[in-house]
């Protein structure tokens, strides 16, 4: 406790950016620290490696290729997910009988993981893109569905009833009423499904990548695949993982400004 | 993520409490009458029971399921149910059910302890601490986009094909919830609990033994489900690409082999392992932490 307390004092004039680069600054020095000791025609990758390896990647156009390859794959999924899971979505939040009778299924299938269903698609589709864009499908599904039937089931009965008690149409109630209200759910459930949508479809491209022996899907999760398997160039490969994660933090942020975009009503 | 939300809405409550009182009022006509409607009442009250939804609609589930395996006619791209049932009973006889499925389950297990020693205390001291926190979380945020998924070819190459690979994945992916949801626990602790403990004279061991801990407890165990959901979610990866045993590896074995149905088994198995240990672990959360009664997941 004593030398955390003196700790706290010697360091709390320091500014947020100082603080928030320390520590990932160290980390990358000590793995560089560590690459050096290693020899030369070692695998392991180093920070300034990966370094080279990303200008090269992105010079030859391999890497940028690949990203939209995965990128076109998610939204291709994410939209056969959105038909699927707003429709069904809204039919069972207005519904109670469809709710009722629909929910067990949904819940069922709810804990089976993307990836399991990935020997049935290629089974069905073979190792190109339809069966990645199968699991991509699968796994943005639930949170958008999910989320519809709760957005829609949780609009306020008194404005339902208000617009009716105004003499406002039915047809006219779901677009004036239901649908705006509808609106926040949905919007966080796409931000959720295309963040699943992106992890899914890495490991839909790794998995087919590994099981067919690479070549024929393409997108970021293969290129992985390659760097592990045929070329072993790890730095490739972190350079992949650092992309993953900085494409995963670009669509969150996409969603959360789209989110206060379209719903300035809140906060 | 608002799941799970099984509100019934008002209309709803209405025409249910409704519908007894009606009945009873036929009661009193005639005795003939309320028989039968009696019978009626009853046969209704079974038709909506929820136990009875649920059979009812997993019998048309499977008649649809058996019905599109007969028209499609390929036993290797749709078994029908009875075929997939059989291997099941077969793959249970000689015991790989459950020899995978306790794989899997030890794996997961090692996993979640792994993460939760790790994250539920450095959780509680980066709320507890805003020095820390500041150190901490910058790479916190800069590591969760990087899903784990995107580890398993580093982590292939690091742990080999094996049991450490899956662990270690899973673990990466079950940290982060649990991290994020004991933070939010602790700093989200009323004020006024901390404030009225101190003026009681209650030291600060005991303030965090017996204020900080049991409130923050809900929330630590809302991330405890999200991250059992993830790494239900990442096992099957990890073990499908790297692992020579478990589930995940089992549905791949067979799909390379063409049995179909076995395939099939196995993914109706990852379904109701997982199923059930959520409601384990919602049965859990009630016991433990019966103070957030109508907390759901991601609350």
């Amino acid at each position: 406790m004593s030398t955390q307390a003196t700790n706290t004092i010697s360091t709390a004039a320091l500014p947020a950016w100082v603080k928030a680069i320390t520590l990932p600054l160290i980390l990358t020095l000590i793995w560089q620290a560590w690459a050096m000791t290693l020899p030369e025609n070692s695998p392991a990758p180093a920070p300034l490696k990966v370094v080279e390896s990303f200008i090269a990647l992105t010079a030859s156009g391999e890497l940028i290729w690949a990203t939209i390859q995965s990128l076109g794959r998610v939204l291709g999924g994410f939209g056969i997910a959105m038909v699927g899971g707003l429709g069904l979505g809204v039919l069972m939040g207005s519904s109670r009988v469809v709710r009722e009778n629909l929910d067990p299924i949904v819940e069922s299938f709810r804990p089976i993981a993307p990836m399991a269903i990935l020997p049935i698609a290629i089974l069905w589709f073979g190792t190109g893109t339809p069966a990645a864009l199968t699991i991509v499908a699968y796994a943005a599904f639930f949170p958008l569905l999910i989320n519809t039937i709760y957005g829609v089931s949780g609009v306020d009965r008194q404005l339902v009833r208000a617009a009716a008690t105004m003499g406002i149409s039915r047809l006219r109630t779901v677009f004036v009423v239901i649908v705006p209200a509808a609106i926040p759910s949905v919007l966080l459930g796409s931000r959720l499904a295309m963040g699943v949508a992106w992890t899914a479809i890495i490991a839909a491209e790794l998995a087919v990548g590994a099981k067919s022996g690479g070549g024929t899907s393409g997108g970021i999760g293969q290129m992985m695949f390659v760097f592990y398997a045929y070329s072993i160039d790890l730095n490739g490969i972190v350079v992949c993982m650092i992309v993953v994660g900085v494409v995963a933090l670009m669509i969150d942020r996409l969603f959360r400004l789209a989110e206060r975009f379209l719903l300035p009503w809140r906060n | 993520m608002p799941a799970l939300m099984r509100r019934q809405d008002p209309s709803a409550a209405v025409s249910r409490s409704n519908s007894p009182s009606g009945n009873r009022a036929s009661l009193d006509a005639s005795p003939a009458i309320a028989a039968r409607s009696g019978m009626r009442a009853a046969a209704l009250h079974i038709w909506r029971a929820q136990w009875f939804v649920v059979i009812r609609a997993f019998a048309v589930f499977i008649a649809l399921w058996g019905l599109a395996a007969y028209l499609v006619a390929s036993p290797l791209q749709l078994p029908s149910p009875g075929k997939v049932f059989s291997a099941m009973v077969g793959l249970a006889e000689k015991g790989e059910l459950l020899s995978h499925t306790l794989i899997s389950a030890s794996r997961l297990a090692v996993a979640l302890g792994v993460a939760t020693v790790i994250a539920v205390p450095l959780g509680f001291a980066m709320a507890l601490s805003r020095e820390l926190n500041a150190y901490i979380d910058p790479i916190v945020e800069l590591l969760r986009p990087i899903s784990g998924i995107a580890w398993i070819p580093l982590g292939l190459f690091i742990f080999g094909v094996g049991g450490t690979l899956p662990v270690f994945i899973m673990a990466y992916v079950a940290f982060f919830p649990l991290l994020l949801n004991t933070v939010d626990g602790v700093r989200g602790i009323d004020r006024k609990l901390l404030a009225a403990a101190e003026t009681m004279g209650v030291g600060p061991r005991a303030r965090m033994l017996h204020v900080v801990l049991p409130a923050s407890m809900p929330s630590v165990m809302v991330g405890f489900r999200i991250a059992f959901a993830s790494a239900w979610a990442a096992i099957i990866a990890a073990e499908l690409i790297g692992s020579p045993s478990g589930l995940g590896f089992a549905i791949e074995w067979y799909r390379q082999l063409l049995m179909s149905p076995k395939v099939f088994s196995f993914i109706v198995l990852i379904g109701a392992v997982g199923y059930l240990c959520d409601l384990v672990l919602r049965a859990l959360q009630r016991k433990l932490t019966p103070w957030s009664e109508g907390m759901g997941i991601g609350a």
